[in-house]
């Protein structure tokens, strides 16, 4: 996966200056060090030893070619922790093959271990065996409430050196990551630095305020300390059980008409309740058309908003991350045609592999399987991010479509027939890509092993491979004569070495198998 | 968008409706050839001149069969698209000129793109600067084909008409007659019939017809004008693709023919469609499934269309062994003329209402039976709408519209990436998936005239409508009958998808409707 390639491609060419380049920057940096560039100078005087470099070296999958590798090295930003602990972001730390950490900008790389990651909350902790790493570091401090100032700056080793550049603020926002769906609070500042985001610190005298997470522009978006430290408290007394999420859909009302209709008496406010997903096994508290007038203590306002002590006008999502985890409750009060009422809200764990097609697939190798040719795959937005940077809108419309569809007890994911790798045995249907898999041999399927399982039944000597109801083909049929020398035949022409790769089977799949 | 290769155009029977560019978005892949001349000063004064000079110069009353180009025809034609997200409205007049030739029974043969949403069309003769009034007798958008007639009898004096040849062979020489952009006077170009293949007719976009391919140069201009053989119209030229080099493409006869019979009882119906999505058997797997002999013969029904007659007479997995007197192959083909053209196009040979015998292959042996086909609008919403004026209806500045093509087109250049997926899933695949909720009619509010009863409104364009006051909207006349026959104290408007709604106050909707009208000049709350 190729993220933010725009940023990476300055950092490249950064990195690559010449030495004689770098010695002209310095020389001109000093000429014209004004005061804030001295000011910035002694803030950064004490960071030297509480921020390290990281190197994260990790595969990278081509998702047409599943059986393939690449790799992709990525330099980091790391926060030296009390517990001997580097905190750092979550992004490009995934499918990982190494983690190396350098201090002070220069010398030995240390071999790195990942001891804790979250994606959703887009943060991991690093550290190390190593002897002697620890010495000469100082561990900081991160605030656990809101604090921004004038003089902030970004920092980040450079060339052997620290780089601390000013950076202003902009807003708090609440919007989901890049790695994640889940809405969180970010930090939006603006700044003349190229190619941060990927976990530099954000500094205001001796405190970290946040760490950078996107740069796009000028514009700098980091993940508040406020944010990063009660997860990391909770984590450290073993309470964190993962990031939750409010997985309604609400509308503001600031059509009064719309309260009048829902029979809300006194001043408009609250948002609208307009669908409520099933959740299997825990029917949701809310129903549509409910009004949600407060969130663990907090008014809601027409547009959805609630006024954070610490942050302002925030968006109501946040109220399900700010200091509440997965599993927790979240009072609500209600309006359900015109009677106000208590509720409990149990917030559901942030889970990829809940959605139809899941966002994200960190840590487990592309799935696939192939038999006579045909290369099946779960559909998932990886696969669809295979149409680069504007897959959204590149990939095949009806195939991206079904991110808009909801998972069913009977369809809780998808397999696509991805392609066809052409044989003899696979005549006529070369062209055929996209399709998704309804049933084989008559069995539902779902998932890769589903299929796998399939095709040990087939009927009177063949396999009917039956696709999803749409404008384009049904069925196809494979015989099971040659199939296994066909798909041997396959790997060998097309070099692949193995014709499946299975991700460990959930817990689900482990209960169903055992009855 | 949508990856063409999901599945090759070859395989289809019946034309692919999700949001293909090629067969949706003609402007972007191909063109037609009809020019459009939007200047207001240069239009005026030309027309001018051309009046002037017209009272001056009689025409020429004499023709000879062996100058064609003495019955080619020079249309003009001012024309007035509706806004499709405004529908009361009309773009300003855009004049258009394209080429026609005269049939007999004193007629004009032409494109029904050339003359489409026609408010005024202007004819002249070859060499005579007069101009002449010219209507549209009948227009068919699936082939774009149009059969124009001109009050003045006088237009036709000393004009033969041109007689139709057959279907040309490839490698033959052509000749396109038409007045293409680049001067005034008649244009010729030769080139050789480069393929004959099923082709992708992009006026209304969503039906695929016989086309001829041709090297002569075909220009903007050129549409409807008479590609001619020893003599005699063997086409209309009518499309190309800016992509690539010398490929114009002209409507052969057959398709020319087809359209002349069904207008001969004086109603055009429109080419029948078999509903039937036919795949290739070459599989040697699936055939032996089948039970099919190991050769080349015979296409299997994938699925079918939600065509009753169509359903009554042909089951999934049969497979067509002839169409007609036409032999169907492996791969969906028929040998027409010398040709390999998809299977399709033996359906395409019959009239609308008639039967097509086919012998098919169910359960392991051969039987026959007679299919009776028509012409199928069921998708109608799929392809670029003409001809009708949208319909719509103004309530609380609120504007409902049927979802189409062409207000999809509204969004801009990438309208499939910008607008709302609901839209396009809605128009291009819920019929195919899910039969049962298919709305015959899906509304969209398609925008809001701004207004204190509907200021406050949060959605307020480009939102599919589910329900109006409780009542599901599989049409118009839903709308309307919902918010006419409301008692409650607000009409409530859901819309897809998540359910989100917007309330409107009953009785003062009903004071502001007026207002907006008049504040807007919408000349009526509704056209049905």
């Amino acid at each position: 996966m190729n993220r933010r390639p725009k940023i990476s491609t300055i950092q490249g060419r950064l990195h690559g200056r010449s030495e004689r380049h770098s010695l002209w920057a310095i020389v001109v940096c000093f000429l014209f060090l004004g005061s804030d560039a001295r000011c910035a100078l002694s803030q950064t005087a004490n960071w030297e030893n509480s921020i390290v470099t990281l190197d994260a070296t990790r595969k990278q999958y081509d998702h047409f070619q599943p059986w393939t590798r690449r790799l992709q090295s990525r330099k980091k930003a790391g926060l030296v922790l009390d517990g001997k602990e580097i905190l750092t972001t979550a992004d490009e730390m995934f499918d990982r093959t190494l983690v190396r950490i350098q201090k002070h900008g220069r010398g030995k790389w240390f071999i790195g271990d990942v001891s804790w990651i979250d994606y959703h909350a887009n943060l991991a902790i690093v550290t190390t065996k190593e002897a002697g790493f620890w010495e000469d570091l100082e561990p900081v401090q991160l605030p656990s409430r809101h604090a921004v100032s004038e003089t902030m700056q970004i920092v980040r080793w450079r060339e052997g050196r620290l780089e601390s550049r000013k950076v202003e603020y902009s807003q708090f926002t609440v919007d989901t990551g890049d790695l994640s769906f889940v809405p969180r609070i970010l930090l939006e500042l603006s700044s003349e630095i190229q190619g941060t985001g990927w976990g530099e610190p954000v500094i205001s005298g001796g405190k970290v305020l946040g760490l950078a997470v996107q740069h796009t522009g000028n514009k700098i978006t980091a993940l508040p300390t406020s944010f990063i430290e009660p997860i990391l408290g909770a984590r450290r007394s073993g309470e964190y059980r993962g990031l939750g999420y409010f997985d309604f859909y609400w509308q503001a009302t600031s059509n009064p008409q719309s309260l009048d209709y829902l029979k809300l008496e006194g001043e408009p406010r609250g948002a609208m309740v307009i669908e409520v997903p099933s959740r299997p096994g825990a029917p949701s508290v809310l129903r549509p058309k409910d009004i949600i007038l407060r969130i663990d203590g907090f008014e809601i306002d027409t547009q959805g908003d609630y006024i954070d002590p610490d942050y302002g006008h925030l968006l109501l999502e946040n109220l399900a991350t700010r200091g509440k985890w997965a599993g927790d409750n979240v009072p609500m009060t209600i309006s359900r045609g015109g009677d106000v009422m208590e509720i409990q809200y149990r917030l559901p764990k942030a889970d990829f592999s809940t959605a139809l097609v899941p966002d994200s697939t960190y840590d487990q190798e592309p799935e696939y399987f192939i038999l006579g040719g045909l290369v099946f795959q779960p559909l998932n937005d990886p696969f669809l991010r295979g149409w680069g940077p504007d897959w959204k809108r590149r990939s095949p419309f009806r195939i991206y479509y079904f991110n808009n569809q909801s998972p069913t007890p009977e369809q809780p994911s998808l397999v696509l027939l991805s392609q066809v790798l052409p044989d003899v045995f696979n005549l006529g249907y070369h062209d055929l890509k996209y399709l998704v898999v309804d049933r084989v041999n008559g069995v539902k399927i779902s998932n890769l092993r589903e299929l796998s399982e399939a095709f040990k039944t087939p009927r009177a000597g063949f396999h009917v491979v039956e696709f999803m109801q749409s404008d384009s083909l049904r069925r196809l049929v494979l015989s099971t004569e040659d199939q296994a020398q066909a798909t041997q035949r396959v790997l060998s022409r097309y070099g692949i070495p193995h014709d499946r790769h299975f991700a460990p089977p959930s817990s689900e799949q482990e209960a169903a198998a055992k009855n | 968008m949508l990856d063409h290769s999901i599945w090759p155009a070859h395989f289809c029977a019946v034309p692919k409706t999700s949001p293909d560019p090629s067969a949706i978005t003609p402007l972007h892949e191909r063109f037609l050839f009809s020019r459009i001349i939007t200047g207001a000063l240069f239009r005026s004064s030309r027309i001018l001149l051309c009046l002037v000079l017209g009272l001056a110069i009689p025409p020429k009353s004499q023709a000879d069969t062996t100058e064609p180009e003495k019955s080619v025809i020079h249309i003009m034609c001012f024309s007035q698209e509706p806004v499709w997200d405004a529908p009361w409205r009309f773009t300003s007049v855009r004049r258009g000129t394209g080429s026609g030739f005269v049939i007999e029974g004193k007629r004009i043969m032409t494109n029904a793109h050339v003359v489409s949403w026609d408010r005024q069309i202007l004819v002249k003769r070859y060499q005579d600067p007069r101009q002449y009034i010219a209507t549209v007798e009948f227009i068919a958008h699936d082939c774009d084909l149009a059969i124009l007639r001109v009050e003045d009898e006088r237009f036709f004096d000393g004009l033969e008409p041109l007689e139709f040849g057959e279907l040309p062979k490839v490698r033959s020489t052509v000749v396109t007659y038409g007045y293409p952009a680049g001067g005034e006077q008649i244009s010729y170009t030769r080139g050789v019939v480069s393929r004959i293949d099923i082709n992708s007719y992009v006026h209304q976009g969503n039906r695929s017809f016989l086309g001829v391919q041709t090297d002569a140069a075909i220009n903007p201009g050129n549409s409807g004008g008479p590609v001619i053989q020893d003599d005699r119209v063997v086409g209309v030229a009518f499309q190309g693709t800016p992509g690539l080099e010398n490929t114009g493409f002209f409507i052969p006869h057959p398709v020319i023919q087809h359209f002349l019979i069904d207008i001969a009882d004086g109603t055009y119906h429109g080419f029948p469609q078999a509903g039937i999505r036919l795949v290739a058997t070459q599989n040697p797997a699936y055939r032996r499934f089948l039970g099919l002999p190991d050769n080349d013969s015979g296409a299997r029904v994938d699925s079918l269309v939600e065509i009753p007659s169509t359903r009554e007479v042909i089951r999934e997995e049969d497979v067509i062994l002839q169409i007609g007197p036409y032999p169907v192959g492996s791969d969906g083909t028929i040998l027409y003329e010398g040709n390999r053209v998809f299977g399709a196009m033996a359906f395409q040979e019959a009239q609308h209402g008639e039967s097509v015998s086919l012998k098919l292959w169910r359960d392991r042996k051969e039987i026959e039976v007679s299919l009776p086909v028509f012409h199928y609008d069921g998708d109608n919403e799929a392809g670029n709408q003409y001809g009708t004026p949208p319909r719509y209806f103004v309530y609380g500045g609120l504007i409902f519209t049927p979802l189409c093509m062409d207000y999809l087109k509204t969004f801009g250049r990438n309208w499939a990436d910008a607008a709302n997926a609901e839209l396009v899933y809605e128009i291009f695949y819920r019929r195919h998936e899910d039969p049962q909720n298919t709305r015959p009619e899906p509304i969209v509010l398609a925008d809001t005239l701004a207004d204190p009863v509907n200021a406050n409104f949060i959605i307020h364009r480009r939102a599919l409508v589910d329900k109006v006051n409780g009542i599901r909207i599989n049409s118009l006349d839903d709308v309307i009958r919902a918010f006419e026959t409301a008692t409650a104290d607000q009409h409530v408007i859901e819309f897809i998808p998540h359910q989100g709604f917007e309330c409107l106050d009953r009785n003062e909707a009903a004071q502001a409707n007026n207002r907006i009208l008049q504040t807007y000049s919408v000349p009526s709350d509704r056209r049905l």
